[in-house]
């Protein structure tokens, strides 16, 4: 009980400063708005090569713009981390009987929903721009569950991390390092089909590539459960390594 | 209150910042750390407040045992550390509703507690305002009353005025004189300022190196070193001088008499009381008084005395604590 009501208490806290931040929340998406207009706008006649597997390049690229946003911004939420470390906050909050998981789901849960906030707006647009996902309305909310479900799960690594160094210029250094070569390396922007074998190899083993495909398939194909379920498979084991991890690592600093 | 015995506490580098201390804190006393940066005053903090894992010894925090009892340590004490941890993007009241909802309270009491703690602290009107846009003294004024929204029994304030100008600081101490004195609330705080310790600490230890190198009352500190020394003008000094001082030797309590700068200077265990004598003595013999004084032994003196060194804040003040949200991104 204590855990749900304390969880709840700091995801409030983490809201008001997202909200009464309203810039960060602007800048953080100008990237997936940038790819969403001129990127799609630059690759259209793609979609005229034979074989590509939807009627536009749009939205092929919606779903793969979706995951680039939520894994670029679950990749900094160990910031946050950081720097309740550097201030003294987390410190405040150790010397009194809150719940110590709450810290931790306060935190995951808070960056989940902003993920889902930011995915909310670019499928707005991407509908303004003519994407009609065929599922309607109930597979618009299941995208959106599955890209919370990935961001919390990728967001456990930037928070180890951030727990580890306990430097924001670290986590940062590492979530760019990370988020292009793997997002180039999946089916985010380009069918399995089109790569060059080698990269084809890399995609098939890349995480980003079997959720990207879960959601296209609700974006252009409709419910085809067995490549939901492998993305929901592939997140969990992912959410497993990062989360475990992030466990241990906040266990050793707050005991 | 606090019970410490043998504390030691060497870090995972080697460093050992807490070296065998013993010492203890009574029900409402008000308890004082006195010391240098570095000596081991909020490493000591962190271990009595649960913070940091101690290496060996035994502690007892408001009757409960430090490893087996953290959670109910927790519940009854309040802690401001050195850094002002206060959420800049919360309001002052945002933040103390937080606070409180950590100590698991809530509802109209929490409310009240909030409004009541605001009004103490003279920050109702800017309750509802972003605390980035406070000053340093009311960030400060603002940290000290989240500590406090649970009504802890025991408070921790590790250098609580450090950084602050004058006005700030002295509002501080009246503060927490109230809240020792009127809500019978037991205080251990930790200073690096002569003058902060004397005030407001009635009990006192003096660490350094992470040794506690003496413990007393302020008064009882001072008087260890011995004396206080008085200081007689005379308007005829040249001619006075001898008969003052054949005068002064015949008064019971003056340990020593040297010729100084002004004339003669006694020191005496028992100044305040001897100053009325020897005014007395010197109008019997017809001698006139230009000036006389006394000055007791202070705090910086015994520091000096104890750990050959002197204490100089005015050195320590430009550390530079972290500014509140200087990291942020």
């Amino acid at each position: 009980m204590t855990l749900l009501n304390d969880t709840g208490y700091l995801f409030v806290r983490y809201m008001k400063k997202l909200i009464r931040n309203p810039i960060l929340l602007f800048f953080s998406l100008v990237q997936p708005i940038i790819f969403l207009v001129l990127f799609t706008q630059l690759f259209e006649r793609f979609a005229n090569v034979p074989g590509f597997p939807a009627e536009s390049y749009l939205i092929f690229a919606t779903p793969g713009i979706l995951l680039q946003n939520a894994f670029g911004s679950a990749l900094q939420s160990g910031n946050s981390i950081v720097s309740d470390i550097d201030s003294g906050y987390l410190q405040k909050m150790l010397v009194t009987p809150v719940s110590r998981y709450a810290i931790l789901l306060g935190r995951l849960t808070s960056d989940a929903f902003r993920v889902l906030i930011q995915s909310t707006i670019i499928m707005v647009l991407a509908f303004l721009l003519g994407a009609r996902p065929v599922t309607g309305l109930l597979g618009v909310l299941l995208m959106l569950l599955t890209i919370a479900f990935f961001g919390l799960a990728w967001s456990g690594i930037s928070l180890a991390i951030g727990l580890k160094t306990k430097s924001s210029e670290t986590v940062f250094a590492f979530g760019s390092f990370l988020t292009f070569p793997l997002l180039f390396m999946s089916t985010s922007l380009t069918p399995l089909e089109f790569m060059p074998d080698w990269i084809k190899t890399v995609s098939m083993f890349n995480p980003i590539s079997y959720t990207v495909d879960a959601v296209r398939v609700l974006m252009i194909n409709g419910f085809v459960w067995e490549t939901i379920l492998s993305a929901y498979f592939v997140i969990g084991f992912v959410a497993l390594i990062t989360l475990g991890s992030t466990l241990y690592l906040f266990r050793k600093v707050v005991s | 209150m606090i019970d410490v015995k043998d504390l030691v506490l060497i870090y995972s580098n080697g460093t050992k910042a807490v070296d065998n201390i013993t010492f203890d804190v009574e029900e409402g006393d008000f308890f004082g750390f006195l010391g240098p940066n570095g000596a081991g005053k909020s490493t000591t903090i962190k271990v009595l407040t649960t913070l940091l894992k101690k290496t060996s010894g035994t502690v007892k925090v408001a009757g409960f045992d430090l490893d087996a009892e953290a959670k109910e340590i927790r519940k009854v004490i309040g802690v401001q550390s050195q850094e002002t941890a206060i959420d800049g993007d919360l309001t002052g009241k945002e933040n103390l509703i937080l606070q409180g909802h950590f100590q698991q309270l809530s509802g109209k009491i929490l409310e009240d507690r909030v409004n009541e703690l605001l009004k103490l602290i003279n920050l109702e009107n800017f309750a509802d305002k972003k605390v980035r846009n406070y000053s340093g003294g009311m960030k400060k004024r603002l940290d000290l009353a989240t500590t406090l929204v649970h009504k802890p029994k025991l408070i921790f304030l590790d250098e609580p005025t450090t950084g602050l100008d004058p006005q700030s600081r002295s509002a501080i101490w009246a503060y927490l004189e109230k809240l020792n004195k009127k809500e019978k609330t037991t205080i251990f705080l930790t200073t690096q300022y002569m003058e902060e310790a004397d005030r407001l600490c009635k009990k006192l230890a003096i660490i350094d190196t992470g040794k506690i190198v003496a413990t007393g009352t302020p008064t009882d500190l001072k008087k260890q070193l011995g004396v206080d020394s008085i200081k007689i003008t005379l308007k005829n000094c040249e001619k006075d001088k001898k008969q003052a001082i054949e005068l002064l030797k015949s008064l019971t309590g003056v340990s020593e008499i040297t010729e100084s700068g002004d004339c003669v200077t006694a020191f005496a265990t028992n100044a305040h009381q001897l100053i009325a004598d020897i005014v007395r003595a010197l109008d019997s013999l017809e001698i006139s008084l230009a000036g006389i004084s006394y000055s007791s032994p202070t705090l910086d003196d015994v520091y000096l005395r104890k750990t050959g060194k002197r204490i100089r804040p005015e050195e320590l003040v430009k550390t530079p604590s972290r500014s509140f949200g200087g990291r942020r991104r």
